[in-house]
């Protein structure tokens, strides 16, 4: 007759498992900084954010010059250069 | 090099591409979009919200003027070409050269008044606020143009009678 296997054996086996296979904890900051970067979901927010300030930056910046070039229309119209 | 270092300046180098590239992408659309270059009158809709009736008024008056300041800005024209060909090659300014200077001078003025007098009959079809805002924003631009350049002098000035 066999010996029992130990209680919560199977668990036990996985939670071993897991731990030989964590990463290694990172050493400096610089390391933990590019495990961060290196992380699907950071990598993703982190794109769709720059994105999103770009577009938003350069809109801005559009239509700022868009009602200069605007702006300077309408004065070249009615007061030329030699007016003013 | 060290790897995470590596990673690092690589995450970088791609965000300010990323940065960059939806930037100058978002701005071109913008102005190419919001660009109405055939009409000379669109910053005035855009800037002081006009309505269509404003608009037409403004128009009017916009059509009855340019012909006047063009002609006016031939005579300017005509008048330099006249104090080109006086001042020739002369080291000196003499009287005939004097005399188109205030000539130059005394059609600009009359140029100005006729544009200014412009500008307030513009400013009169606009909403009240729109009109005070309108004409403050034309003196500027237009009278004003000069201003930099004088006050820089006059400060230059300044620092010579100082020394």
């Amino acid at each position: 007759m066999s010996p029992g296997l130990p209680p919560r054996f199977q668990q036990n086996v996985w939670r071993r498992i897991e731990d030989t296979e964590a990463p290694v904890q990172p050493t400096s900051w610089l390391d933990a900084l590019a495990a961060l970067i290196l992380r699907p979901r950071f990598a993703a927010a982190a794109t769709a954010g720059l994105l999103l300030a770009g577009v938003f930056a350069g809109t801005l910046e559009g239509r700022q010059t868009a009602r200069h070039d605007a702006q300077m229309n309408y004065l070249a119209a009615v007061a030329p250069h030699a007016a003013r | 090099m060290n790897r995470s270092l590596v990673i690092l300046l690589g995450a970088l180098a791609l965000g300010a591409a990323i940065f960059a590239g939806s930037y100058f992408a978002s701005q071109r659309a913008t102005v190419m979009c919001c660009a109405r270059p055939a009409d000379d009158l669109s910053w005035l809709r855009d800037e002081f919200h006009l309505s269509d009736g404003d608009m037409a008024r403004i128009r009017e008056l916009h059509e009855g003027y340019l012909p006047k300041c063009a002609e006016m800005c031939a005579k300017i024209a005509a008048k330099k070409g006249e104090l080109a060909s006086v001042l020739g090659n002369g080291t000196n300014v003499t009287a005939a050269a004097q005399a188109k200077l205030e000539e130059i001078a005394s059609l600009r003025a009359q140029c100005q008044a006729q544009m200014l007098q412009h500008f307030i009959a513009v400013s009169q079809v606009m909403p009240p606020e729109a009109g005070r805002r309108y004409l403050a924003e034309m003196k500027r631009l237009t009278l004003g143009a000069n201003e930099p350049m004088e006050q820089s002098m006059s400060d230059d000035t300044g620092h010579e009678h100082h020394h």
